[in-house]
């Protein structure tokens, strides 16, 4: 935990988190007087997602998101806790630095949503050409801005570089997607926002008619997987499944594909409701990301080539069916209990 | 093992949730193995496809443009797109015979999309 000044000279404090954009959401809470925690934004955000998109590829692989798209969580977690919010893009990138100068000289400190193979800071193996990236602006300095992402550090950044990472031309243009709160309500409904956000994640991961969504789309993975070395060759296939941990582990999850997270969140908000089904779904959702774990531990045995006669394709294709049907379960049941919690 | 070092010791470490004795929730910077691994074999791949990239510029198999596509992360869709040039043409832009000829000003607009100077997408570093 590190301290740092604001424009307006109101300190900030830096806490390291997880993930981008939930980190980000609950600085900007807490910056404004509101103490709350990372999960707890996840979860009322609804974060927790499954989507298999064999189209969309990154650096040859397909994506894997275990999260709902990127600016959501922000969104619906403000409007959920009664904030007054501005979210802006832009096509001009001169305009775009220039209105987030000026929000910066008011006081406010901004989020942005940034490209993550472009921000000078960032390590090579961080790059990845992903346009999501979220960050805040603290204030601007001589020679650039002093940013605080959470997933990382406190560091400077040119403003040039910044520009670049706001405004990369191509179609995965973030068009310097910024967003701020104008206004927080100072006792936010927390219990009605926790509700709102259990049955929009049950509705994600259980109603989407799509295969490759939600629960479904788990076992339209698992199935891939299983075929994938004898369809690509057992080279690809590793780098395929390689490509699947990163994102289970790697991409600011928090570990087990944000299974975890959400089980923090379940967590407290067992805590907030003193429910003793909700504490039990916590754990549930812990083993479920034990689950997950477990998969990219065999994975890896597989990459590495250790333990040929345990750890094959097969094997973790059945670990991800496992999972999918213990989340099915899981938030069979999570529906149920949140029918009878009271706001 | 000496790669997954350097990529894991690069002074931004990751947070990861865990679950401590307690019961309680807390962060810690440790990634897990099966991360290390897979992130290790992916960049030591793309580094590889790189090189061998490198090498068939230089023996004029392949033109400097696919090797800097390559660098960004870029595909020939993407990379047309962010050019603002229809992409059956990036794609003839990535045989040498072809990129010889191009005139300044569709380079220019690889070099504005590519962030890299005129001199350096006419060759690629030789090392």
């Amino acid at each position: 935990m590190t301290t740092e000044l604001a424009t307006n000279g109101k300190p900030f404090v830096h806490q390291q988190a997880a993930h981008c954009e939930t980190g980000v959401t609950s600085a900007l809470f807490r910056h404004q007087g509101v103490d709350i925690s990372e999960p707890m934004i996840f979860g009322i955000g609804s974060g927790i997602f499954f989507g298999y998109l064999p189209f969309l590829k990154l650096s040859h692989l397909p994506i894997t998101a275990f999260r709902s798209k990127p600016g959501s969580v922000f969104r619906k977690a403000a409007k959920r806790l009664g904030a007054s919010f501005v979210i802006k893009t832009y096509r001009d990138p001169q305009k775009g630095m220039d209105e987030l100068r000026q929000v910066l000289k008011t006081g406010k400190i901004v989020g942005l949503a940034t490209n993550l193979y472009w921000l000078p800071y960032v390590s090579e193996r961080h790059r990845h050409n992903f346009s999501g990236h979220n960050i805040i602006v603290l204030r601007e300095t001589d020679c650039g801005f002093r940013i605080c992402d959470p997933t990382f550090a406190l560091v400077d950044c040119t403003a040039d570089g910044l520009e670049r990472a706001r405004f990369v031309p191509g179609p995965l243009n973030p068009r310097g997607h910024m967003y701020y709160t104008k206004s927080v309500n100072p006792h936010p409904d927390l219990r009605g926002a926790c509700i709102k956000g259990m049955k929009d994640s049950c509705n994600a991961m259980l109603k989407i008619p799509i295969p490759i969504f939600g629960v479904r789309g788990i076992r339209f993975l698992a199935k891939r997987v299983v075929k994938s070395p004898d369809k690509l060759g057992f080279q690809e296939a590793c780098r395929n499944l390689a490509g699947l941990v990163r994102w289970v582990e790697e991409t600011g999850t928090g570990g087990a594909g944000f299974r975890y997270m959400y089980a923090a969140f379940m967590h407290e908000a067992a805590g907030l409701f003193g429910s003793a089904e909700l504490a039990d779904l916590a754990e549930e959702m812990d083993a479920i990301g034990n689950n997950w774990r477990d998969f990219s531990v065999v994975s890896a045995r597989i990459i590495k080539k250790r333990g040929k006669e345990e750890a094959t394709f097969v094997k973790a294709g059945e670990l991800m069916l496992t999972c999918a049907n213990r989340e099915e379960a899981f938030f069979n049941n999570l529906q149920k209990v949140v029918r009878k919690l009271k706001a | 093992m000496e790669l997954e070092d350097e990529l894991f010791n690069d002074g931004l470490p990751k947070a990861y949730y865990k679950h401590n004795d307690k019961g309680q929730y807390v962060l810690e910077t440790e990634a897990p193995w099966a991360e290390k691994v897979s992130v290790a074999l992916l960049i030591s791949g793309n580094r590889a496809n790189l090189e061998e990239i490198r090498k068939a510029v230089i023996a004029g198999q392949k033109s400097p443009l696919c090797y800097y596509m390559e660098m960004r992360q870029l595909e020939p869709g993407m990379l047309a797109k962010a050019a603002g040039i229809a992409v059956f043409r990036a794609k003839r832009h990535l045989r040498p015979e072809i990129f010889a000829k191009l005139k300044p000003s569709v380079l220019n607009r690889y070099t504005k999309a590519l962030r890299v100077t005129l001199e350096e997408l006419k060759t690629v570093p030789n090392i």
